[in-house]
């Protein structure tokens, strides 16, 4: 074609300025975690520990213990599971091409619950060498299966011809969380009195239960699973045209959809397995960043897992201290900051036309 | 290098919306569709753009394209469809530059402007897209559609418009400058298919019309053989009169009220 | 929307956590000054379990508590490291006790892990549902408080006044009253105690029918199964709050109209840890029951 001549040049500003947020938003995890690892209940501070090791001076036994057992950890699962839930949201956002789909809302945290408890009600009756060979990580596992299982089911419900309806996908999503409730509501029914007591520990939704064992349980399907959404960003970019046009463009949206799913269940699955359901993080962190840097998938992952990760920490960090020595779930957290900011989106939407 | 479809079916579950429909595309040239409305007209370049399924075969530049990946077609044709939606708030010149996906000679990181300049709207480049007008939108995704091939011909292939009634919700004076866009990819080698409505413009910019009704093709050929009063009275089922006037020598047609 | 103003979103929700985080942390350090007493070492978890610290005469070496402990009223000034089965860690550890008492069943496992790890004496006292248990688990905390002598007598007065209550209840009932634990009964659906729970084990101790007899546990039950229980008393707990549900709304639910407790009115309340907690109060808790089941001489 024609060359046209004297075209303005367009500054790449919102890319430049998402790019720039990924270091704000790396120094503020960064900052987030020594806050984490700098207070809670005991007197054991970071930096009293730093100035000890450059002096070269021991370690009590509780400042090790504190550190490296129970901080250190819960930090890491914090980072994990703040991160996976946001990328979840944001590409579970991009895949139904609505804002407000979250992984928690249309029912796949309730398929992961569903799959931890069948596995805490009923994994007695696995076979012996399945049990011993699960072990700890049995829970986990079947969590993953679970919500993994739910988002497949919800894509299938809502999808026709290829043509996936956000309508159905919510209605959907409702029913399969009752049906889920339900399922759920009859293994508690039948579970004895241990099995009740983990069911309680397993679904308060919170980071208290973080341990090495679980952040290395969760680690390797976390990781991979936000590492494959950040390698999704392009597609769920092209995917907002429709699927039809993504086609054009040159994107093999079949592969897209079922990666996008792997990945979203994979994290969630991983995340709802060893902290419960937390709130809000899917949906708020996403929008967030919308606002402050636009909807390009490519910097808005990267970008979500940083900033839920922080937000995640910090939640911990009051919910671990603001009824100190005991502790506020951090599912209450995360409601009280996301709620409201859940509301005002819905509020600034009613005037636009697509939702 | 042309574009082929032969024997084409489309069924919508007990209905049949292409019944064995042959439709040939020459490179040079702008290919018309036309037809009523249900006639299959969007039906058959969803078949072509490999959207539907169909039975049938689809040759584009000589290769089956039931045969090739997503990015392969990418490469070689871009489509225009009839309804535009976008599910974010990006930019119209984000928007654009999605069109880059296919990574063929994308590189030119210039060319999403310059496309946006040839639909008139570089002004609006980092407007938000949902808040463009119909019209407005439907341009910025041609844009997208031609930064997608921007050159007409490259490697010495043919490269593809199919257009889904691209100047549906246009004015008057952007009609004719979507049209000219057209005609201008095609007079340097490239193949435009468009789908059309508006008879009148389909006889000025078109080389070669098909005439689809109730989902076969009726009539095809050069606008002096297909727009014919019987052919479009035929497919459309009403008195149509084709005139031709002398200097322009481009056929037009008025519609006939019964009673006159 | 203007940059300026998205940002400000993002710059308002960092400085509402950045203000939460500043109030949680002052809130914190006010906490960390207030439990600090000379000899006071023992973190007592479980309401039973606290009340035999109690009543061993121990009660100056209790240094936190845990929130099912509230009972005697003045132990609730000491710090609170949340409830049973979701503790913390480094809660526990802030109050830095040197030894742990626990009734069974608290958590999560995790935690109870972290602090085994960090070589703090760690002693689980079993739950129990007769007076041979609540001695034994006298014993097994007099003997964590290096206080046996003391923890004999005690587990031996227990069973005695124990015993004597059971058997005065025993005597006074030829016609037991059927009688219905409700745990709760929210937006109507009815949890009652059936076989094999603290509740069963009180009724049974206070001359009374355990009316549900086909469940164990604590379960939810259909109106229809409430119906064939057919209670003539229903037993709650007295907490206040949102739990709580009033004597008028409890009868007037349909599952629980037609049953004889609704006819007579019959609603007992009592408090929860001294009815259900068994510990040095049990024969106090039988004793009142019984009154209370048979008050009207029948």
């Amino acid at each position: 074609m024609v060359a046209t001549t004297n075209i303005p040049i367009v500054s790449r500003d919102r890319f430049a300025k998402a790019r720039a947020l990924h270091v704000i938003l790396a120094v503020i995890l960064l900052m987030s975690a020594a806050v984490s690892l700098e207070t809670g209940a005991t007197e054991v501070r970071l930096s009293t520990l730093v100035c000890k090791a450059v002096a070269g001076t021991p370690f009590s036994q509780i400042e090790t213990v504190v550190m490296l057992d129970i901080r250190l950890p819960r930090l890491m699962m914090g980072i994990l599971v703040g991160a996976a839930l946001a990328v979840s949201g944001a590409a579970m956002q991009g895949l139904f091409r609505n804002p407000l789909a979250d992984p928690g809302i249309v029912g796949v945290g309730a398929g992961a619950g569903l799959g931890a408890i069948i596995a805490i009600v009923l994994g007695g009756f696995l076979p012996a060498a399945l049990q011993s060979l699960a072990g700890r990580h049995l829970i986990p596992i079947a969590a993953f299966l679970g919500g993994w299982g739910s988002t497949l089911l919800l894509y299938r419900v809502s999808t026709r011809q290829g043509r996936t309806s956000v309508a159905t996908m919510l209605l959907a999503g409702i029913a399969l969380g009752a049906l889920a409730g339900a399922l759920s509501g009859v293994l508690v029914y039948i579970a004895d009195d241990q099995q009740l007591r983990d069911l309680t520990f397993w679904g308060l939704g919170s980071l208290a239960g973080a341990s090495w064992t679980k952040v290395t349980a969760a680690a390797p399907l976390i990781a991979l699973s936000v590492g494959l959404a950040f390698m999704l960003g392009r597609g769920l970019n092209g995917l907002a045209l429709g699927e039809a046009t993504a086609g054009h463009i040159g994107l093999n949206v079949e592969r897209l959809k079922s990666l996008t799913i792997l990945s979203v269940a994979g994290a969630t699955g991983a995340a709802v397995a060893v902290s419960g359901g937390i709130g809000f993080i899917g949906i708020v962190v996403p929008h967030l960043l919308r606002l402050a840097s636009g909807p390009d998938h490519r910097t808005l992952l990267i970008n979500a897992a940083l900033l839920g990760a922080s937000l995640l920490v910090l939640a911990d960090v009051i919910s671990r201290t603001i009824i100190a020595p005991a502790e506020l779930p951090i599912g209450i957290v995360t409601a009280v900051m996301g709620a409201p900011v859940f509301l005002w989106i819905l509020l600034k939407r009613r005037g636009m036309v697509d939702l | 290098m042309t574009l082929i479809a032969d024997n084409i079916r489309v069924t919508y579950g007990a209905r049949t919306a292409l019944n064995g429909v042959d439709l040939r595309a020459e490179a040079g040239e702008l290919t018309a569709i036309v037809g009523p409305n249900g006639s299959g007209k969007s039906t058959i370049l969803g078949a072509i753009t490999a959207t539907l399924p169909y039975t049938g075969r689809v040759t584009l530049n000589g290769c089956d394209i039931q045969q090739q990946k997503p990015w392969q077609l990418a490469a070689q044709r871009a489509v225009l469809p009839q309804a535009s939606q976008l599910a974010f708030p990006f930019t119209v010149i984000e928007v654009v530059r999605l069109g880059l996906q296919a990574g063929s000679g994308a590189t030119d990181d210039s060319i999403p402007m310059r496309a946006l300049s040839r639909v008139g709207l570089s002004h609006y480049a980092e407007r938000t897209f949902q808040e463009l007008s119909g019209g407005e939108a439907q341009r910025v995704m041609l844009a997208r559609v031609l930064a997608q091939i921007w050159k007409p011909v490259e490697d010495g292939q043919t490269r593809w418009l199919l257009l889904d009634e691209p100047v549906s919700s246009l004015d008057i004076a952007h009609q004719l400058q979507v049209m000219e866009l057209a005609r201008e990819f095609a007079e340097q080698g490239g193949g435009v298919i468009a789908v059309m409505h508006d008879l009148n413009l389909t006889a000025m910019y078109a080389q070669k019309i098909a005439v689809l009704s109730r989902g076969e093709c009726l009539a095809s050929g050069s606008p002096r053989e297909v727009l014919t009063d019987g052919v479009l009275s035929c497919a459309y089922g009403c008195t149509l009169r084709v005139s031709a006037p002398v200097p322009a020598n481009v056929p037009y047609i008025l519609p006939h009220a019964a009673s006159a | 929307m203007t940059p300026l103003r998205d940002n400000f979103a993002l710059f308002a929700t960092m400085l509402s956590l950045c203000l939460g985080l500043a109030f949680a942390v002052s809130v914190n350090r006010l906490h960390a000054k207030a439990g600090s007493e000379e000899q006071a070492d023992v973190l007592s978890i479980g309401g039973s379990v606290t009340e035999i610290v109690v009543a061993l005469g121990q009660q100056h070496r209790l240094k936190a508590r845990d929130t099912t402990s509230v009972y005697p009223e003045d132990i609730t000034a000491l710090p609170d490291v949340g409830y049973m089965r979701a503790l913390s860690s480094e809660g526990i550890l802030s109050v830095a006790p040197g030894l742990i008492l626990s009734e069974e069943g608290a958590g999560p496992p995790e935690a109870l892990d972290v602090i085994r790890g960090a070589d703090i004496s760690f002693v689980e006292i079993p739950s129990a549902v007769d007076g041979d248990g609540i001695a034994a688990k006298i014993m097994a905390v007099a003997k964590a408080l290096d206080v046996p002598e003391r923890g004999e007598t005690l587990a031996a007065e227990v069973r005695e006044s124990l015993a004597a209550a059971e058997k005065q209840a025993k005597t006074a009932s030829d016609n037991a009253h059927r009688v219905m634990f409700v745990l709760s009964a929210q937006d109507g659906r009815i949890v009652a105690a059936g076989q094999d729970t603290e509740a069963d084990a009180i009724i049974r101790m206070a001359g009374g029918i355990n009316a549900v007899t086909d469940v164990s546990g604590y379960k939810q039950l259909s109106d229809e199964a409430i119906g064939l229980a057919s209670p003539d008393v229903v037993l709650m707990m007295d907490r206040r709050g949102n739990h709580a549900i009033s004597d008028e709304a409890l009868l007037e639910l349909p599952a629980m109209r037609l049953t004889p407790a609704a006819k007579t009115r019959s609603i007992i309340r009592m408090n929860g840890l001294l009815l259900l907690g068994f510990g040095p109060r049990t024969a106090e808790a039988v004793t009142e029951l019984h009154r209370q089941l048979y008050a009207d001489g029948s």
